[in-house]
């Protein structure tokens, strides 16, 4: 192993991220840092006013970064409890190098990586993914890049896909936790209910979201997601619905894009 | 064509008030406005919108926080990248970051962690101001952070580490006299010493801000709280002696309405003002001398 070139700034960097770090600096702060390869005159340096003075970096990092991600997921948080999120971001930092310069895409970060952790242990409600992602996506949402294109002004058309507002995601939630009472310390619990949901900003830049039925949310996967012409797209709708495409499922997608239509969602034909 | 630099007192905008900013509520009361651009770029939605509102009203200066110049990893070209459209389109000055590292191993730590103060150090934040002033194609200038601990034995005083920077990178300071005040109670060392020995024809900026005592022997510059009269002063020292310049009052936690942070915007004017009269009087008595 070659010695680190910045012994100082690579031991404070793994004071900060790993889990231990905290028990073994307390317990032999010297022996950790020359662990990691700082000289003895550095460690002593450091240590000047003890481990405290490190592990004051470790803690305004860790909260700083937690801050950021309560104040996007604060129900989520709130009903998992303080003890055990503090521990799941501790997780996160260690086993997860944020490769982000921006510190709101954190959260998102987060809960991408705590899915599996909290879908493998019982003792996390199984609602409560669908809520991180359902708090997480009305800010990321609000705040995407894109979205509010104009509309193409091209007329639907059967062979052209469709263009929709950059912003809008299509998501399936098996809990509407979209319903859930907005109250912080409101614990109801939803029960299992399979539902897709629209989510998009509309021209106020307020985040809306529209549930769909079985034969909407599969249109809109065909066209939004997948970007297939319209007739192929409705094809595939209801073809994963085991349903024939008749006139009547006609009039219905006809009057979904129209809707989509009003509410800023699909902005017309999309020859390219 | 880079900006004029606005002189005066601005503000550092922060999303809890960026609307009524935007709506007018500042007009008349501030100079500028100081912009982090990591809260901007990447973003869409009514958040950017605003800033191009302000930005008619306002002169921006950026300030950014994820340069990483102590940092031992690649500059990030993309970060950068994005940096440069934004700069230009905001026609800042000049653009500063600090003097910390910000994450190792392409991990990022998102806070300003300390450097050791050695030249070997001071060679290789250098060398990356320059190449970050190249690659934004906008001046540079580079801020004091506050420090908990030296990391590593220092070879150099933060003011020798600091001067050979500024010397090496030809780059200006943004001298933070909040973080001065912290720095000397914490370290132990007399603040006005430390700055008789820096460069001031290099500062080109100054930070204000509140700090909190976390104990008995610790001050954390959180910009949580309103400014010291100490450091009042030492902003007026520094301003009697460099004459007019930007100065942006940070409030980063505990952020109270709006009209509050601008009656501390027009209380620390009012200190400035009477320095810049004192600046004044001592250039025109060197002038006499000579």
């Amino acid at each position: 192993m070659t010695a680190p070139t910045w012994p100082c700034i690579e031991a404070l960097s793994i004071a900060i991220r790993q889990q231990s770090a905290d028990s073994s600096l307390r317990a032999n702060p010297a022996g950790f840092l020359q662990g990691l390869g700082v000289s003895s005159a550095d460690a002593d340096a450091m240590l000047k006013h003890g481990a405290e003075r490190i592990l004051l970096y470790r803690r305004l990092v860790h909260n700083r970064l937690r801050r950021a991600t309560r104040e996007f997921i604060p129900r989520t948080v709130a009903r998992l409890g303080k003890a055990r999120f503090r521990m799941d971001f501790a997780r996160f930092v260690e086993d997860h190098a944020i490769a982000t310069p921006y510190l709101r895409v954190v959260p998102e970060t987060f809960v991408a990586w705590v899915v599996e952790p909290w879908r493998n242990d019982p003792a996390v409600p199984a609602y409560l993914i669908d809520l991180a992602h359902h708090e997480l996506l009305s800010e990321t949402v609000k705040h995407d890049w894109r979205g509010g294109e104009p509309p193409t002004g091209l007329p639907l058309a059967l062979e052209y896909p469709l263009r929709f507002d950059g912003a809008a995601r299509l998501l399936h939630y098996a809990y509407p936790v979209h319903r859930l009472p907005l109250d912080i310390d409101d614990r109801t619990e939803p029960v299992a209910d399979p539902i897709a949901l629209l989510v998009y900003r509309d021209r106020t830049d307020d985040v809306r979201y529209l549930e769909l039925d079985p034969f909407a949310a599969a249109t809109v996967q065909a066209l939004m997601v997948e970007h297939l012409p319209v007739a192929q797209g409705l094809r595939r709708a209801c073809e994963s619905l085991d349903t024939p495409l008749d006139d009547e499922r006609l009039a219905t997608a006809a009057q979904l894009l129209a809707d989509l239509a009003d509410r800023g969602v699909m902005l017309g034909a999309n020859p390219v | 064509m880079h900006a004029v630099p606005p002189t005066g007192i601005g503000l550092g905008l922060r999303g809890a008030f960026l609307a009524q900013i935007a709506a007018g509520a500042a007009d008349g009361r501030i100079a500028f406005v100081e912009v982090a651009p990591e809260n901007y770029m990447h973003r869409g939605g009514p958040v950017p919108r605003r800033l191009d509102t302000i930005a008619e009203r306002f002169d921006v200066i950026t300030h950014g926080l994820m340069m990483s110049l102590g940092g031992t990893d690649p500059l990030d070209d993309a970060y950068l990248a994005d940096l440069e459209r934004f700069v230009q389109r905001c026609g800042t000055p000049w653009h500063s970051d600090h003097l910390c590292f910000s994450g190792t191993d392409g991990a990022w730590l998102h806070d300003l962690l300390p450097v050791p103060f050695t030249s070997k150090s001071a060679r290789h934040i250098a060398t990356r101001i320059q190449r970050a002033r190249d690659r934004i194609d906008r001046p540079m200038a580079v801020e004091n952070i506050s420090w908990y601990l030296h990391l590593g034995e220092p070879a150099q005083t933060e003011t020798e580490f600091l001067s050979e920077i500024l010397d090496r990178s030809d780059c200006g300071l943004l001298l933070d006299v909040n973080n001065v005040f912290v720095n000397a109670k914490n370290h132990g060392f007399d603040p006005y010493g430390w700055l008789q020995a820096i460069p001031l024809e290099r500062v080109i900026q100054l930070h204000i801000a509140g700090h909190e005592a976390w104990d008995d022997t610790l001050l954390v510059d959180t910009h949580g709280a309103t400014v010291r009269n100490e450091v009042y002063e030492l902003l007026a020292w520094v301003i009697e002696r460099t004459g007019p310049k930007p100065v942006v009052l940070e409030r980063d936690a505990n952020i109270p309405p709006l009209e509050v942070l601008l009656d501390e915007v027009a209380a620390i004017d009012r200190v400035y003002q009477a320095a810049v009269a004192r600046w004044g009087v001592r250039a025109e008595r060197t002038k006499v001398g000579t």
